[in-house]
């Protein structure tokens, strides 16, 4: 028996063709009894994501096998004759390792990334849920999700924040611990400022106060925050109940001064204050930023670390590769898969991207 | 034997900060488990070495000053087990380390260079219950202040990171600045509430200690209210809340070395 891989992601093809690929959640279940329906497939598995779309089936026959599955997504997405999506067809060894990689976000778009570690376990559930796994998949599977938590807790490839948002929610969270009791004042209503407000609440930050010049504005964000708004001339007003504060107008001019934080913090008991401002041209007068408890970030020192660590998850890949590895060789590839004693088949037509999992010998290209 | 003791301990604290800076310098994960289980062996050694000598002079082991560093140690390394975890603060035994690092070098090369004193009958014989309440109470009370000392350091540095925009491997290791603060107070409360206790106890001890020693404690009583009061009436931020805990430390040390 073999362990078949086949599918697209964000690298092999466009969101065009992956959006029509999706499988509809609802009706996966009977997705899944219609492949393994298929004379030829014994185990399923679909992970069906944003970024992937991906079957991993149980299969006697390799090439029989995938030729089956394909001819199943052509008829299930009505693809046209001729249509080409550039799949790639992985097996046996390689597919295992390509679903660790997978399960320990070292596939993904966004490098490092968590999400998927869920999705993939989600998938694996609905399978189990419908009676399409089987010994050799829910082997494959449970060992995972384990090596998907050991490239989690043994290297820093899911360490810091790889955007905006979370990079300030990371650094509140630095600052102030648990955020449920942190008020947020958001300083201008723009599209940045909201979602970097929505970012704080997600974690907790409850009581959000809006000031912008437009105050109807301010009124319809601060509803959908459950916040409040007020007049965008009585803002300092607030400065007193704030620990937050998120800076976006379009003023040419600093909004924010460093005496009216000097005389602010006194009044606010010295707590710390931490200052937000992704307004170009800036909104706070950096001097804001030497004031004792006072920390102060601009749209280029959050864009600054978000890039750092994308670039820093970037150099963790190769530690990652070396763990998985190392979690391979423990416990024995036979172990997990059967060997790779047949050839691959040998009648695939188009090229794969170089650059699609590198370290598989296996790959296969499919037109 | 209790000697061996405190070389194995010395060399575990040595060998548990060596691993954490490692970990850290590296950007690895730190796996504060680790770090943990050599800290217990380190104090469960230093207690071995304690429980020896308190066995050989039949009273609490704090008759030399190399003894006290020891205590001293003992007592920092203990609060760090029973408050480093209700105050979130896995990283504080990584600061603490070297601390207690450089108290047991102290310690130990004085028992080498001159000799550890041995127990005399006198010792027995001139026993003084408010001596031992004033000391030992008086050295953990030391204890809560150099951790103090030591989460205001961590504060500092954490505020550097984040004013300096450096986030290295430290600053996702160490806890959020809010929480150092309130260590800091905690620990502040802690050693102020148990220094009054071994003051309390100076005066009714049958030969009262030096005046130069009860001044200097009633002087950093004083001091360490001080800055307490300051923060509490909001005089002062959590910086210099945590520059006073560091700076005012040099008291508990001066008082140890004019005994």
């Amino acid at each position: 028996m073999n362990i078949l891989c086949l599918g697209v992601n964000h690298e092999s093809a466009p969101v065009e063709v992956r959006e029509r690929m999706a499988f509809a959640h609802k009706h996966l279940a009977e997705s899944l009894h219609e492949i393994q329906a298929i004379e030829a497939i014994d185990e399923v598995v679909v992970l069906s994501t944003c970024n992937r779309v991906e079957i991993y089936a149980v299969a006697e026959k390799l090439e029989h096998g995938f030729d089956r599955l394909k001819e199943y997504l052509d008829r299930h997405f009505e693809m046209q004759v001729g249509e080409l999506v550039d799949f790639y067809k992985l097996h046996n060894e390689s597919a295992a390792r390509h679903l660790f990689s997978v399960a320990g976000g070292l596939d993904s778009m966004v490098l490092g990334e968590t999400e998927i570690f869920g999705q993939v376990k989600q998938a694996y559930a609905d399978s189990q849920k419908a009676g399409a796994t089987a010994r050799m998949l829910n082997k494959l599977f449970q060992q995972a999700f384990r090596a998907g938590k050991l490239i989690r807790s043994s290297t820093e490839l899911t360490r810091g924040a790889t955007s905006v948002g979370s990079v300030a929610v990371d650094l509140a969270e630095k600052i102030f611990g648990d955020l449920t009791s942190c008020r947020v004042m958001l300083i201008g209503a723009g599209d940045m400022s909201r979602r970097t407000a929505q970012s704080l609440h997600s974690r907790g930050a409850k009581s959000i106060i809006v000031s912008n010049r437009s105050y109807d504005h301010a009124v319809e964000l601060a509803k959908q925050m459950d916040g409040k708004a007020v007049h965008f001339d009585n803002w300092s007003d607030s400065l007193d109940e704030v620990d937050i504060i998120v800076s976006s107008t379009a003023a040419p001019h600093h909004v924010i001064h460093a005496e009216m934080i000097s005389s602010a913090m006194p009044r606010r008991g010295r707590q710390p204050l931490f200052v937000i401002d992704i307004a170009v041209p800036r909104d706070v007068d950096p001097a804001v930023g030497d004031i004792e408890n006072v920390y102060l970030y601009d749209i280029d020192a959050l864009e600054g670390i978000a890039a750092g660590t994308r670039n820093d998850r970037k150099k963790q890949v190769a530690f990652c590769e070396q763990v998985l590895d190392q979690f391979i060789e423990e416990r024995g590839i036979e172990a997990l898969v059967p060997s790779s004693g047949g050839r691959p088949p040998q009648t695939l037509e188009s090229t794969r991207k170089p650059d699609m999992d590198s370290g598989s010998t296996e790959a296969l290209p499919e037109s | 034997m209790d000697k061996f003791f405190l070389v194995v301990s010395t060399l575990c604290f040595f060998g548990g900060f060596v691993y954490a800076v490692n970990g850290l310098r590296a950007g690895r994960h730190h796996d504060s488990r680790a770090n943990l289980l050599v800290m217990a062996f380190g104090f469960l050694f230093l207690s071995a070495t304690l429980y020896l000598r308190g066995q050989m002079h039949h009273r609490c082991p704090i008759t030399s000053l190399q003894e006290v560093l020891i205590f001293l140690s003992w007592s920092m390394v203990l609060l760090y087990f029973i408050l480093g975890k209700s105050f979130r603060l896995s990283l504080l035994g990584v600061f603490i380390a070297p601390l207690v690092l450089v108290f047991q070098l102290f310690a130990l090369a004085g028992f080498f260079l001159e000799g550890a004193p041995e127990t005399t009958s006198e010792h027995t014989d001139k026993m003084d219950g408010w001596l031992e309440l004033h000391a030992s109470v008086s050295l953990v009370s030391f204890g809560s202040l150099a951790l103090a000392g030591v989460a205001g350091l961590m504060f500092l540095v954490q505020d550097r990171q984040l004013k300096r925009r450096q986030l290295k491997a430290l600053f996702y290791n160490l806890p959020p600045i809010r929480y150092l603060t309130i260590a800091v107070i905690r620990l502040i409360v802690i050693g102020v509430i148990l220094l009054t206790v071994g003051i309390i106890s100076a005066f009714l001890m049958e030969n009262v200690p030096a005046p130069l020693h009860q001044g200097l404690s009633m002087l950093a009583w004083l001091a360490y209210i001080a800055l307490l009061v300051l923060y509490a009436t909001k005089r002062i931020g959590a910086t210099k809340l945590s520059q006073g805990a560091m700076g005012l430390f040099l008291l508990p040390v001066l008082i140890l070395l004019v005994l």
